[in-house]
């Protein structure tokens, strides 16, 4: 087991360095270049070399990728002279649009999409695995069309489209919430669920539909299992036979979707957060797009790209705890 | 402001709003069609929007970015030099407070006048008031100033106006003072006194000295490349908070004295600029002006989609601000090469271009002013002269004529490089060129590549979509840039993308930068400006507005014409402070 981990961990560093390595090239190959964008228009050839060098611009591509690679576990010093700024591990670089360390920046924006990313599960998963299941139970009934009709047409109604809805709807017409803006939660919990409601629902509904269906197929699969017929003869309560013997097999493809959708969210939804002004890594990997602010997009490349392969050991893991017949 | 201001904008706003906004414009009203008298958007042009405000409150600014730079020696964005100069710190000399053309006006700020010049303007004194102190109530030296114009040299701190490395002598190979060395040019015999010493006559240089380049940050503040986050307050406003692209807290700085600052009214307690908001959001929000959003004002123009939630409506259209951006839109055509180095063919463009489908493309007539010029109208004076007099739909007639005189009846095909901000303006210039016969094709670059795109000479397409702004009201800082052939580098070029490099206009230019009268230099400007329409290098396009919202709350508002048309943050207020929050 130990093995394994060790195994797997090391793959996911692998697995990181050469995602970095893609996201470096892909800069190096574009025609943008960061020095001429600090510079400005009017930049005379002379300035313009001296912030390269500054910048580390003037290295050739695979000494700037060592750089950046040995700065991450070993930290590295930008710039010279009484302006250096020492960045310590985990140094990801500093920003170019406002000269903030990556990581700090990353860390700063970190809570608000966990925030919005775990309320949001919460959230879908309640409301996914209940219709999910209930319409399993109720096979081939109205409650069962009904929920999976739901579901089509809540799974295709794209995110920002329900996001303009909500604040729409429960914003500018009926002047319930406020235009949502980033509580922290330790500042005042309440206020931080009431900001974070409408970006919740908006996520919640898309996710909530996919899961209903996946769970409800995943459901009725184990449902016909030998076993459960079993456990039925045996004369167990009902509640025992679904949710100790069903939902506990049922719930494996359930996790592997968990797991994914869960780490990519964590690194930032570009969209929920653009709309409803949510100051999350989405948001900040969007404006470093714009802006060409390399650092930034790397560190959030890099942090998304985490998050999903740790995400992607966490269920492989977990697969061992739920289902019994899997060991490492 | 040129192109610094250009490119921050586009780099900034045009992609992330996928519309409009890349480059810059401005301009009060090219002739043309008389349409002046119609545009209900210039209704409130040169007046004051709420009154007279009263002192206290929060005033609150929604924006959809965050700043590019607050460091006085990287502020180069014209709406942002407005933001750090009117409120955190001080420059020697600065533009009146004042709507419409008298804020093209410099009045002495650090300096008691507006500096004397020597040596045949080579030389430049400038003396400091006394009584000026930053926050911690230090007094305000000119060592300090000499301190930030040192600063904007070095590598580590890039963005900045470039004046001081244009003008100033001796400074070739000068990184900035974080080594230790000093500049021998500008000196400081005393605390008061400083003095800089030009690598050529410069008549105009107290106009340079509004940039915030010459503002005061003292060597013992100075923390380099994080100074941007946290800059030291000489202004009537101090920084209380700022978390980057979230949040920015202004609050009083009670060393600030106002009997030393004729222009900020400083009437606002507080200043709380909420930054990363949804664009659409923002003009609903100041349209709508419910609850804390009547004290609050947007920071970025008015996205042209929303006019027509605007314009109909008087309640709303009092509170709007149209102020010219006064920068140029222009269709800039490769000189150096075919088919565009004959004469003819340029021309021929000039006449099949329809500037009034680029205007509808653009936002219409309320947010846009045709150009018929290059330079900008508050360059004339206050209104573009029209020597070419094309319809502003265009002659496609006169346009086949001219291809058949250059022997290209049959038409031709070309290529326009856009930023994607610009993408609808494109497409209307290639409809309308499709008519002479010239087949345009479309070329979109992301606006962080635009810049290094157009700066590739050889590798770049014959025709360019760019703007250009003047740094200060004077022709010095607009011709020179876009059409003096001797600023032309084969990497990253900028301003001239006609790679126009005509002996007469050269000539010309030095002879008039090297006029003292400042009077006599402008008209020559002016008449170099048509000179060089007729030789036809670029297409003047339209000139932007820059259109605000503002809460109903808010007093004392107007867009200030040397900030290209941002609110005058120093005289801005609340007709109610009890009514603001926070």
């Amino acid at each position: 087991m130990i093995l394994y981990i060790g195994r797997r961990l090391l793959g996911v560093i692998g697995v990181l360095i050469a995602i970095a390595a893609v996201t470096f090239t892909i800069f190096y190959v574009l025609p943008s270049d960061p020095a001429a964008a600090a510079c400005g228009k009017s930049c005379s050839t002379e300035r313009l070399t001296a912030i390269r060098a500054h910048m580390g611009l003037d290295q050739p591509l695979w000494r700037q990728f060592a750089d950046f690679v040995t700065g991450i576990f070993t930290g590295r010093t930008v710039g010279s002279g009484q302006y250096a700024l020492h960045c310590d591990f985990p140094c990801l670089g500093y920003s170019y649009e406002n000269s903030q360390a990556v990581w700090d920046l990353l860390m700063d924006r970190l809570p608000v999409s966990a925030s919005l990313a775990l309320g949001a599960a919460v959230l879908w998963l309640l409301l996914g695995l209940t219709a999910g299941v209930t319409a399993a139970l109720h096979k081939d009934t109205l409650t069962d069309r009904a929920l999976m009709v739901g579901a089509v047409a809540a799974a295709s109604l794209p995110v920002y489209f329900t996001s303009m809805m909500l604040i729409y709807g429960l914003i500018r017409v009926a002047g319930l919430l406020p235009y949502p803006q980033y509580v922290p939660f330790g500042h005042d919990p309440l206020d931080w669920a009431s900001n974070l409601l409408l970006p919740w629902l908006a996520l919640a509904v898309l996710y909530a539909a996919m899961y209903a269906r996946q769970s409800r197929n995943s459901m009725i699969e184990t449902m016909a299992e030998p076993y459960i017929r079993t456990a039925r003869a045996k004369g167990l309560p009902r509640r025992t036979v679904v949710v100790k013997h069903g939902l506990r097999a049922g719930m494996t493809p359930i996790l592997t979707l968990f797991g994914m959708d869960l780490g990519g969210l964590l690194a930032g939804a570009v969209i929920t957060e653009s709309i409803f002004g949510l100051p999350g890594i989405g948001r900040l990997f969007y404006g470093a797009l714009s802006t060409g602010d390399q650092p930034v997009i790397l560190g959030v490349t890099l942090l998304a790209a985490a998050f999903i392969v740790v995400a992607n050991l966490a269920v492989d893991l977990l697969y061992a705890v739920v289902d019994p017949r899997v060991r490492y | 402001m040129n192109k610094r201001t250009c490119t921050a904008l586009a780099a900034v706003l045009a992609a992330p709003l996928a519309l409009g906004a890349a480059g810059c414009s401005g301009g009060k009203q090219a002739g043309g069609d008389g349409r002046n008298g119609k545009n209900p958007a210039v209704a409130g042009e040169g007046s004051v929007i709420g009154g007279t405000p009263q002192k206290g409150g929060t005033l609150t600014v929604l924006s959809n970015q965050d700043f590019t730079h607050l460091d006085p020696a990287r502020n180069w964005v014209m709406s942002e030099m407005d933001f750090g100069t009117r409120l955190l710190y001080r420059t020697l000399v600065t533009y009146k407070s004042a709507p419409g053309t008298p804020g093209n006006q410099l009045v002495p700020d650090l300096a008691t006048d507006l500096g004397t010049s020597s040596n045949g303007a080579r030389t430049w004194t400038f003396h400091l008031k006394k009584g000026v102190q930053y926050e911690d109530g230090s007094p305000v030296t000119a060592r300090d100033v000499k301190y930030n114009v040192e600063r904007s040299f070095s590598p580590d701190l890039p963005g900045g106006a470039d004046y001081a490395a244009r003008y100033l002598s001796g400074v070739e190979g000068y990184r900035g003072p974080a080594q230790g060395k000093h500049l021998d040019s500008v000196r400081t015999p005393d605390d008061h006194t400083i003095v800089f010493e030009l690598n050529k006559p410069f008549a105009e240089f107290p106009s340079a000295t509004v940039m915030p380049t010459f503002a005061p940050v003292p060597q013992g503040q100075d923390k380099g490349p994080r100074y941007d986050n946290r800059p030291f307050s000489s202004g009537p406003y101090k920084i209380d908070s700022y978390d980057r692209g979230k949040k920015l807290v202004l609050v009083r700085n009670d060393k600030w004295d106002p009997k030393t600052d004729e222009v900020r009214k400083a009437h606002p307690d507080k200043l709380v600029v909420l930054m990363g908001l949804k664009a659409n959001q923002i003009d609903d929000r100041m349209i709508a002006s419910q609850g804390a959003d009547a004290s609050a004002v947007p920071w970025y123009a008015l996205r042209p989609e929303s006019a027509a939630k605007v314009l109909p409506r008087a309640e709303v259209r009092k509170r709007l601000l149209a102020e010219s951006q006064n920068c140029t839109d222009m269709v800039q055509m490769h000189t150096g090469r075919a088919p565009f180095d004959n004469v003819k063919v340029r021309r021929a463009v000039q006449y099949a271009l329809d500037r009034d489908a680029v205007l509808t493309a653009s936002g219409g007539p309320a947010f846009n002013d045709p150009s018929t010029a290059y330079m900008p109208a508050a360059l004339f004076g206050g209104r573009q002269p029209d020597t070419l007099k094309i319809p502003a739909t265009g002659d496609v007639e006169k346009a086949k004529q001219l291809l058949k005189e250059a022997g290209k009846q049959d038409g031709f095909s070309t290529k326009i490089t856009v930023s994607s901000g610009d993408k609808g303006r494109a497409e209307a210039i290639q409809q309308s060129l499709a008519k002479a016969g010239i087949k345009v094709t479309i070329e979109t670059v992301d606006p962080s590549a635009f810049y290094a795109t157009i700066g590739d000479t050889k590798n770049r397409t014959d025709m360019v979509y760019t703007g250009w702004c003047p740094d200060y009201p004077s022709g010095s800082t607009f011709l020179p840039f876009v059409f003096d052939g001797r600023f032309i580098k084969e990497k990253g070029n900028s301003g001239n993308h006609s790679l126009f490099r005509d002996t007469a206009t050269m000539k010309r230019m030095d002879e008039i930068a090297a006029m003292t009268d400042a009077k006599q230099a402008g008209r020559a400007w002016q008449r170099l400006d048509g000179d060089i329409l007729a030789k036809a290098p670029a297409v003047p396009v339209l000139i932007r507005r820059w259109p605000l919202v503002l809460g109903t709350n808010i007093a004392g508002a107007y867009g200030h014409t040397s900030f290209g048309g941002q609110i005058d943050y120093a005289t801005v207020g609340l007709k109610d402070p009890a009514k603001s929050q926070g």
